[in-house]
């Protein structure tokens, strides 16, 4: 299955949701949980199932004030893959 | 210190209105009357939860045989555990389906024996098949994730890309084709369930084929058999190191099967803390860290990755809990792995024994 596309609207797979960890922020899902800090917190934090990845991906740009939003395209895109393919997001 | 227990299995009742061959109960089942009260059950998910355990594991038996599921779930999520549920699907009406949810269950596993009516009635001894079909279409309208436990042997393997393709009509989002594991009842039945080497090869390549096919929308999870692998499996992450199981009578095990292993004394959370029972009780210091293990697995580098196999394994194939694991290929004993595996090929058609009830 593909990366997603510009207008996808990536969220939590069924079954995997926020929960605190060790005072830490983790992502529950069926055989454990993910650790999710830094880039990949701010990331998933914005994939509520109504930004699209346009949107999430301009968010994050002027977050970090990077002048290569491509490059911020493909880091976000093969990241929700990866977790796609863990049954932990959908889009 | 020992680190704290990430999962619970909570064996919540022996009771279930299957009788599956390969079934991985112990043989002596604990009766309806013996079992842990719901308080007990709540106060065990309020104490694991503050061990650090994140998942709870709701199992049997048929967990749905219990009346107090509902309650249980919502012990467990108010407890502020991720709650799953594996079950056969039958004592789950449509009606009871949407309450265990409402209750916040986040996680479902179905079992099925079979793509084929006919086939699983066989190997369950009962009927449930198409109502399973029916439960899996209401669970794919509700918020939770959903896998599907499919349990191959050598009666089933001959179409295994059938029941691939048959549960992929179900949309899970998980998959897990379980080889059988030989404990309880299953080890009752082994010669009838251990596959054949193509049977292997060819179950292996299906499940690959899927998990390419399939990816980004069921995940295929799929291990080899520890029957058929070079070194053992790391039984439960090892002994009392990150799961615990309590039985439906109170009991703390390390795992499904350490009620076999004879002189230990298994304590009860009728009696103990989870806490002193975790870190200090003596079934659980018994094959926890290295000092217990014999060679080859004391000088072998691959210890911290199987921790020595399973004890429990170890002690039903050797009759020793401190040896090898025998599907270990270095195991002194491992000889009696292939003669189960030359027994197996030799089996013809099963008489096997079903999974007794227990009231």
């Amino acid at each position: 299955m593909a990366a997603p596309l510009p207008d996808s609207q990536p969220r939590l797979a069924p079954g995997c949701r926020w929960a605190t960890h060790a005072e830490k922020p983790v992502v529950l899902y069926p055989e454990g949980m993910i650790r999710v800090q830094g880039t990949g917190q701010n990331i998933l934090e914005l994939c509520d199932g109504e930004r699209t990845i346009q949107q999430i991906v301009a968010t994050l740009a002027e977050k970090y004030a990077a002048s290569e939003p491509d490059k911020i395209m493909d880091d976000v895109c093969s990241f929700l893959e990866g977790l796609r393919n863990k049954r932990i997001v959908d889009y | 210190m020992t680190p704290n227990p990430l999962a619970l299995i909570a064996e919540i009742t022996h009771r279930c209105p299957l009788h599956c061959v390969y079934c991985s109960n112990p043989v002596q089942m604990v009766a309806k009357q013996a079992e842990l009260a719901t308080e007990e059950w709540v106060r065990v998910l309020q104490e694991v939860s503050r061990l650090g355990v994140l998942h709870v594991h709701l199992t049997g038996g048929e967990p749905a045989a219990r009346a107090d599921l509902e309650e249980l779930i919502a012990g467990a999520r108010k407890a502020g555990l991720y709650t799953n549920l594996i079950t056969s699907g039958l004592g789950i009406s449509e009606t009871r389906l949407p309450k265990l949810v409402d209750a916040g269950l986040d996680h479902i596993q179905l079992s099925f024996q079979d793509s084929r009516d006919g086939p699983a009635q066989w190997i369950a001894g009962a009927k449930g098949h198409t109502y399973k079909i029916v439960l899996a279409e209401i669970i794919r309208q509700l918020p939770l994730a959903f896998t599907v436990n499919l349990v191959v042997h050598r009666q089933n393997l001959d179409h295994i890309e059938e029941m691939i393709e048959f549960i992929e009509q179900l949309q899970p989002e998980r998959i897990e084709i379980a080889h059988t594991q030989y404990y309880g009842w299953a080890l009752r039945n082994r010669e009838y369930l251990v596959p054949t080497p193509e049977q292997l090869d060819r179950c292996t390549r299906a499940a690959e084929d899927a998990q390419t096919r399939l990816a980004g929308k069921t995940r295929i999870d799929y291990v080899v058999p520890d029957y058929y692998a070079r070194y053992p499996k790391a039984c439960m992450g090892g002994w009392g190191r990150r799961t615990l199981l309590i039985d439906p009578s109170g009991r703390a095990l390390p795992c499904h099967a350490a009620g076999v292993i004879p002189d230990i004394q298994f304590d009860s959370v009728r009696e103990h803390s989870l806490e002193h029972i975790w870190q200090e009780s003596a079934a659980f210091k018994m094959f926890r860290g290295h000092d217990w293990m014999p060679e080859p697995c004391k000088s072998c580098d691959r210890k911290e990755q199987d921790f020595g196999g399973c004890r429990c394994q170890a002690f039903l194939v050797t009759g020793d809990a401190t040896a090898t694991d025998p599907v270990c290929s270095l195991s002194p004993d491992h000889h009696l792995i292939e003669i189960a595996r030359a027994a197996a090929a030799a089996a013809e058609q099963p008489a096997w024994s079903y999974r007794t009830s227990v009231e």
